[in-house]
């Protein structure tokens, strides 16, 4: 078995490249092609090439993983429109992670009547981190958005460790 | 001239077959309807007992089942607990047996009879030539296709084993498929109700319990979670516990077999009285009298039963949902039938549980189904199912990199990119684990191959390419290609092979109770590697940087600290910090040489 790269997962599912898509309609669009990809609705009339077949509706499966959650997907968009952005734009700025050190230290230590609060400003530092995102490609500053992603990291793993604490 | 319509196209007619411990039957699906398969007497189940007679006959289902008590070394039932384990792993399990179990070619279990010996599989196979025959005999026409269905939990040898079974009795079996997901599909049969429902199943031995979304009849299972170890069973072995403290203490099979039967009908009793009394007399062997309130049971079974909430806790988190979000709760298997398990599933989820299909019948008729599915018979409907345990591979220290979570819908392809971990190095073992633990020595084994033919290059540079894929079946295969040079290898094994109830069992309850262990273990190897890639991405980019010289030893200064601190097997705080004082250093050079050297070192995880 030869390994080929993966299509992007916009063109698996034929949706334009863009950050924003409609969840309802991309939902739709997953259930429909698995109808005409799963293996079970096919055997039945003897697919001749198995592998083909099993690796197309890996790539849908794959794809709605993808693109189903909107960081996953904003990555997804930054690598196929320019490969290796995202590896060229890891380097953030010092006092943007000095602020998310100290996000991560409040976490840490934080008191238990204090979670509900630090979860909804976690949320809220997210959101805003999202619509930053939006601002950057719509300003086609690749670059920007790409540490835009990075940087959320830190936000969304505070927001995950305090889950897993609570 | 009148002539009856002829049938166009006969529609290929697949069983669906659910195999149980104690009862096994079939069901079809013609039309939109699936129905239960009756012998001549009306009843669906067949008794999954094989009873060898010593007249010569074997005799299998309700008339074994007669046997029993007559022939108790001959009458062989409860095999699905033996099916694709080793003898070793039964060993106890066997003990409580009236039959007797060997340890057979290759550690399989074996049932002992006389002086033959029958596997596993062949006594299942018997039990299914009974239900192909009752079904034959009520469809009035031949099969020789089904699907059979599997707790959630069963590993690929015990799939395997199952199919195996299927073949012996001369049925091809189209697909394994899981008893909750099937008892969704019996629940959803009109498919015009779209939603959320949990399945909760409750056997005489396993638990499982499965979330699924339900659209336009595409049926999507969101998550899985059980205890392979957990059922009514459970129940009663404790009041076996309570009867037994009045009895003089004995490891006679004969009293603790009566004790067994007893437990039973009590636990029965109390699902639909408040107090229920039991009078044993085992003659010289001692009696029994007391009474038990259903208050007394519940208090005694309630850590049980709040075992099973766990894992539905557990279930629904994999999902992302909330509790209140669930639109069906659904019972099946017949601990259900205990009101405590009702109350504290309806108390959790706030959801009177559905009971419209007896639970008894629901996992066969939903496997008639998937069977007309697969059949081709039925393309309105689609069952997407997902893997119960994450695929990872081991990197350097001994840590398991997951590349497939569990819960991931099938089929599903994940690659990634590795490195090596020592300069010149021309060879990488990959070793593949399963299991939720962060360690490879906590996981499941599942198989070793060697990719070979790497270019010469210095630790970090040669790029392999990973690629996991997992198929409709939940078989794995695995890739490994060198992105240079082209060099590649790959394997195919089963996911879950060799791997033991009892392990998966204790790999699940050791992954919740160790997450916080396994996590500073996991941060400890993982520091320590980040550690080592960046003394060596410093060093080499110091040979090409030109820096001023004040810059160069105070990075050369902070590099040794580091050195040190690995040559001392520092604890990963120290290790850290250490780090964090190179990475300051580094980043501040204006230069960005020595940066980009160190992030490419990270950059790739490193493969053993």
């Amino acid at each position: 078995m030869t390994h080929v790269p993966a299509p992007d997962p916009f063109t698996v599912f034929g949706v334009p490249r863009t950050l924003d898509l409609d969840a309802r309609e991309l939902e739709r669009r997953y259930l429909r092609l698995s109808r005409e990809c799963h293996p079970d609705h096919l055997r039945a009339q003897d697919a001749a090439d198995c592998l083909a077949v099993l690796q197309r509706a890996a790539e849908v499966n794959d794809a709605w993983k993808t693109l189903r959650d909107p960081w996953t997907r904003a990555k997804a968009l930054l690598e196929a429109e320019s490969p290796g952005l995202l590896d060229a734009n890891k380097k953030l700025d010092p006092a943007f992670l000095a602020d998310a050190l100290e996000l991560a230290e409040e976490v840490a230590f934080v008191r238990p009547d204090h979670v509900t609060a630090l979860r909804a400003r976690l949320q809220q530092t997210l959101d805003a981190d999202f619509a930053a995102l939006r601002a950057d490609v719509g300003r086609g500053d690749l670059p920007a958005a790409a540490r835009r992603v990075h940087g959320a990291h830190y936000h969304k793993k505070a927001l995950a460790d305090l889950e897993h604490k609570a | 001239m009148t002539t009856a319509p002829q049938p166009r196209a006969c529609p290929r007619l697949v069983l669906g077959i659910d195999l149980g411990t104690t009862n096994s039957l079939a069901a079809v699906r013609a039309g939109k309807d699936a129905r239960v398969l009756r012998d001549r007497d009306g009843e669906p189940l067949v008794p999954s007992v094989v009873c060898f007679h010593p007249d010569g006959r074997t005799v299998v289902g309700r008339a074994a089942k007669a046997l029993r008590l007559d022939f108790p070394e001959r009458t062989v039932f409860s095999v699905k607990r033996l099916i694709g384990r080793a003898a070793a792993e039964v060993q106890q399990e066997a003990s409580r047996l009236p039959y007797r179990v060997a340890a057979g070619e290759r550690g399989m279990p074996r049932v002992q009879i006389g002086d033959q010996q029958w596997t596993p599989e062949a006594i299942s196979a018997l039990i299914l030539q009974q239900v192909k025959a009752t079904a034959e005999q009520a469809l009035g026409q031949p099969v020789r296709e089904a699907v059979v269905t599997v707790p959630a939990w069963f590993d690929d040898a015990q799939r395997q084993a199952t199919k195996d079974a299927a073949q012996l009795a001369g049925l091809e079996c189209l697909r394994i498929l899981n008893e909750p997901t099937a008892a969704a599909l019996a629940y959803g049969i009109d498919g015009s109700k779209d939603g959320t429902a949990l399945v909760y199943d409750l056997g005489g031995g396993t638990f499982d319990v499965s979330i699924l979304r339900i659209d336009d009849g595409v049926f999507r299972v969101l998550s899985t979670a059980g205890d392979t170890q957990l059922g009514g069973d459970d129940f009663d072995e404790l009041l076996c516990q309570r009867i037994l403290a009045q009895l003089p203490p004995t490891s006679d099979p004969y009293v603790l077999q009566a004790v067994r039967a007893a437990a039973e009908g009590l636990k029965i009793r109390l699902s639909d009285a408040e107090r229920a009394e039991l009078e044993l007399d085992l003659g010289n062997r001692g009696a029994v009298k007391l009474a038990v309130t259903r208050a007394e049971f519940e208090a005694a079974i309630a850590p049980l039963v709040q075992r099973t909430l766990d894992c539905v806790m557990r279930a629904v988190k994999d999902t992302g949902l909330q509790l209140h979000e669930l639109d069906d709760v659904v019972l099946v298997g017949g601990s259900t039938r205990v009101p405590l398990v009702r109350a504290r599933l309806q108390a959790l989820t706030g959801k009177a549980p559905h009971t419209g299909v007896d639970p008894d019948l629901a996992v066969a008729l939903g496997a008639a189904i998937q069977a007309d599915v697969l059949a081709g018979n039925d393309r309105s409907l689609l069952l997407l199912d997902v893997i119960p345990l994450s695929l990872g591979l081991e990197t350097l220290g001994g840590a398991v990199r997951k590349l497939i979570l569990r819960n991931s819908t099938i089929p599903t392809s994940v690659t990634e990119e590795f490195s090596t971990g020592v300069d010149n190095q021309t060879a990488v073992d990959l070793t593949i684990y399963q299991g939720e633990r962060e360690l490879a020595q906590d996981c499941r084994l599942l198989g070793r191959f060697q990719l070979r033919g790497l270019p010469a290059l210095p630790a970090g540079l040669p790029r392999i390419a990973v690629t996991f894929l997992v198929d409709a079946d939940g078989v794995l295969r695995v890739t490994a290609r060198e992105q240079r040079t082209g060099a590649q290898a790959s394997i195919q094994i089963a996911p879950t092979f060799g791997l033991t109830r009892d392990e998966v069992r204790t790999m699940m309850l050791d992954s919740i109770e160790h997450a916080q262990q396994d996590y500073l273990a996991r941060e400890a190897i993982d520091t320590r590697n980040k550690a080592e890639a960046m003394v060596r991405g410093t060093q080499k980019a110091l040979q090409i940087a030109e820096l001023p010289p004040d810059q160069t030893y105070a990075v050369q200064k902070a590099t040794k600290a580091l050195q040190k601190l690995l040559a001392g097997n520092a604890d990963a705080a120290a290790l850290k910090a250490g780090c964090d004082e190179l990475t300051k250093l580094t980043a501040t050079i204006a230069d960005d040489v020595i940066s980009s050297a160190v992030t490419k070192a990270l950059k790739a995880d490193e493969i053993r």
